[in-house]
């Protein structure tokens, strides 16, 4: 009797130890640079869980890593008005509108875009369509590298230089 | 003891130098300057700029200044108007906020960007050749 309720113990905490445990054992060691997607494809199918894993632990990737800085350049295009009184009043209007769209596609790029869609539809047919996009940021230190004005058309190219140490704080 | 007439020339001495440098301050002037410009489907809509001697003293401290050629002149809005696109640069590099909104309705696109600067205070010193102009932080 008392070896047969020690028995009972002994077979419930085995089945408990058992449940924890994951369910493959089996471990793929991918150093090998040669096999490298193979085995972790072949490491991710024994066992799917630890495949998440690694994933999660895996380093994330800095954009912007300490000491070092990031450049983004964007080209800006402006159109001049048609009832302009000469060629040079059109030339500095449209860099004027060339340059806030410069402005604009770097705050773009850097703070991002809010986008606000709404389709109406009715009887199974779009009856209006509207997409909506707003940004607001404010740009400092942004430099012009070239502009240029061809056949109405002014382009402006400008540059901002995001540095580590500006997010740092 | 001190004759009345001795100490009289002291005080009045005195009161000059005050008068001297209440005088100095008065000279430095100090600008409220705005910027705003609109542009409505890639054209230049309005363009505003808004300059005003400042009524009560600026606080803060002056930044990196831009020097304009001057011929003795003391008025800063012709000055400024004489070197309007170095000084239209100049706002850009201190920083304008920027204020996008794009419309698009059954494929049909419209814009408008607005860029501005807010009312900032600035140091401006006159001198024989040149203008100092300084905004205050």
């Amino acid at each position: 009797m008392k070896y047969s309720l020690l028995l009972i113990a002994f077979l419930s905490a085995t089945s408990v130890i058992a449940d924890e445990t994951p369910t493959s054992n089996i471990i793929i060691n991918c150093e090998n640079p040669e096999k490298g997607t193979a085995c972790q494809e072949a490491q991710a199918k024994i066992n799917p869980m630890n495949a998440d894993m690694s994933a999660e632990n895996e380093p994330k990737e800095d954009f912007l890593a300490k000491g070092s800085v990031a450049r983004i350049s964007v080209i800006g295009q402006g159109v001049a008005p048609m009832n302009t009184s000469s060629p040079a009043q059109a030339y500095a209007l449209a860099k004027r509108a060339a340059t806030a769209d410069a402005y604009r596609l770097l705050a773009e790029k850097v703070k991002g875009v809010r986008i606000d869609g709404q389709d109406l539809v009715k009887n199974m047919m779009v009856q209006r369509s509207t997409v909506r996009t707003t940004v607001q940021a404010m740009v400092k230190n942004a430099n012009v590298v070239e502009t240029t004005f061809k056949e109405g058309l002014c382009e402006v190219e400008m540059e901002i230089v995001l540095a580590h140490s500006q997010f740092s704080n | 003891m001190r004759s009345r007439d001795g100490n009289r020339t002291s005080t009045l001495s005195i009161f000059k130098l005050i008068l001297f440098f209440y005088s100095l301050t008065l000279s430095a002037s100090e600008y409220l300057i705005s910027y705003r410009y609109v542009v409505k489907d890639a054209i230049l809509f309005n363009e505003k700029l808004d300059i005003s001697k400042s009524m009560h003293k600026c606080l803060g401290n002056p930044l990196t200044p831009l020097i304009l050629e001057n011929d003795g002149n003391h008025n800063l809005i012709e000055i400024i108007s004489q070197n309007e696109e170095e000084f239209s640069s100049y706002l850009h590099q201190l920083g304008l906020n920027v204020k996008h909104s794009e419309f698009n309705l059954n494929n049909q696109n419209s814009s408008t960007t607005v860029l501005t600067l807010k009312t900032t205070c600035f140091k401006v010193d006159f001198n024989d050749n040149f203008v100092r102009i300084a905004p205050l932080k």
